[in-house]
């Protein structure tokens, strides 16, 4: 249930973005009545997308979860991959990778891709409706500002953490030596029991 | 007996099946229509679709090449369904017809799709009904039942049953102003066959692949059969 909660969420915000975004539902147009299907192999679950454009004017679509029935595009792929596809021109590289199984009309993925790729959301002309227009515009400055300062942070992270692993690498033991390693400890304990035993054997004369 | 339950409470039905089920009949039924596989074009039956719930989304899928079809006993319940479909602006692909599920008014292989939520146990003749269903499905077509049924774990039994016997009658007096009808509710449940029995019923009136998952614990099952 907890899947059907989340897409029902998914949903609502989707809707809130299509109609908010009119330019997103034009750019979806092509896709309206059509199916597309996303099986994440990492997480064993299959979600589906049908946009069935306006109705009583207002844009509607619905986000299914574990989804079972035949899709018009079907993708299957991992959850790190799937955030490649925000660029549309990769997913031809990514299917001749084997990173992403495509069965059905690639078309219809790349509709897809291209509308969620170009979409350039006014944050601040959205939230001045509810806050006015300069706490609105103040806000999304400093979000934008939190945004980079906080990219610039995960960069140095990154980086940090590729340096530290790399230096572990150059002082670790190697997995060989490790296994070498073991094996001497086997033989060494293997001669001592067997001299353990003589031991006990003259000591016993 | 049942068509003055329906009568009692239509006016107050939605509002009730919210309280009731703290807003998760919501969820139950878009994992229906998630598995109803209902598309562009199709003819879809909301069989005791009451006020319409499924109807709404089913008549957004199907588009204007498709019809939907509302169909309740209770003339009460249709009128509810009517009124609150058309005040949401769902009109054109949607048709309301009183009828009885247990001899469906349609020629043989017709619909795609039919849908019955939290209505089976009110049938008398669950057989007759099931069979009338495989009749009007076309080959390909698929019938899905969501509906209450019996739970493994037994905590959760023991709950469920103090919920539905003592404080659902209570809810229906102070909301509805009826508990009888909410007894009756709580006591049809009871009667209603569990899971299995109902898949072997529904297999008997010839549907294939017929299969069930259960939702809140079992506390409502959702069964599909297919013919084919």
């Amino acid at each position: 249930m907890w899947i059907t909660l989340l897409t029902a969420v998914a949903e609502s915000a989707l809707e809130q973005l299509l109609n908010k975004e009119p330019a997103l539902a034009v750019q979806l147009a092509a896709t309206q009545h059509k199916t597309l299907a996303v099986t994440l192999t990492d997480l064993e679950l299959c979600c589906a997308l049908h946009y069935v454009g306006e109705q009583q004017g207002k844009a509607r679509c619905f986000v299914y979860g574990n989804y079972q029935d035949q899709a018009d595009c079907h993708i299957t792929t991992t959850l790190s991959t799937l955030q490649e596809l925000s660029d549309p021109s990769q997913l031809t590289r990514l299917i001749r990778e084997e990173k992403l199984d495509l069965e059905g009309d690639l078309q219809l993925a790349q509709s897809y891709s291209k509308a969620f790729a170009g979409l350039n959301i006014d944050w601040a002309e959205h939230l001045s409706n509810h806050l006015g227009d300069a706490p609105a515009q103040l806000l999304v400055a400093q979000c934008e500002r939190a945004k980079q300062r906080g990219a610039s942070h995960l960069g140095i992270l990154k980086r940090t953490v590729t340096q530290l692993c790399q230096d572990e690498l150059n002082v670790a033991v190697h997995p060989l030596e490790v296994r070498q390693f073991k094996t001497h400890t086997r033989q060494l304990a293997q001669q001592l029991a067997a001299l353990e035993q003589r031991i006990n054997a003259l000591s016993e004369l | 007996m049942v068509a003055d339950v329906f009568h009692s409470v239509a006016a107050k039905y939605d509002v009730m099946n919210d309280l009731m089920s703290f807003g998760i009949h919501r969820l139950w039924k878009r994992q229906t229509i998630a598995c109803s596989g209902v598309r562009q074009g199709h003819k879809v039956l909301d069989l005791a679709g009451g006020t319409g719930d499924l109807t709404a989304k089913f008549s957004e899928l199907v588009g204007e090449s498709g019809q939907v079809i509302l169909g309740d006993i209770n003339d009460s319940m249709l009128r509810v369904g009517r009124d609150k479909l058309r005040d949401l602006g769902r009109v054109g692909n949607i048709e309301y017809v009183q009828m009885n599920a247990e001899a469906l008014p349609f020629p043989d292989n017709s619909l795609d799709v039919i849908t019955i939520a939290f209505g089976l146990r009110n049938v008398t003749d669950k057989d007759k009904a099931l069979r009338s269903m495989y009749r009007v499905l076309k080959p390909g077509g698929r019938l899905l039942v969501l509906e209450f049924s019996k739970t493994d774990n037994e905590a959760l039994s023991k709950l469920y049953d103090f919920y539905s016997f003592n404080i659902l009658p209570t809810m229906g007096k102070l909301v509805a102003n009826d508990s009888e009808s909410y007894r009756y509710l709580a006591e049809s449940i009871r009667m209603h066959p569990d899971q299995e029995t109902l898949k072997s019923m529904m297999e008997e009136a010839g549907f294939e692949q017929a299969s069930y998952q259960n939702l809140t614990g079992g506390i409502v099952a959702l069964h599909r059969g297919f013919k084919f």
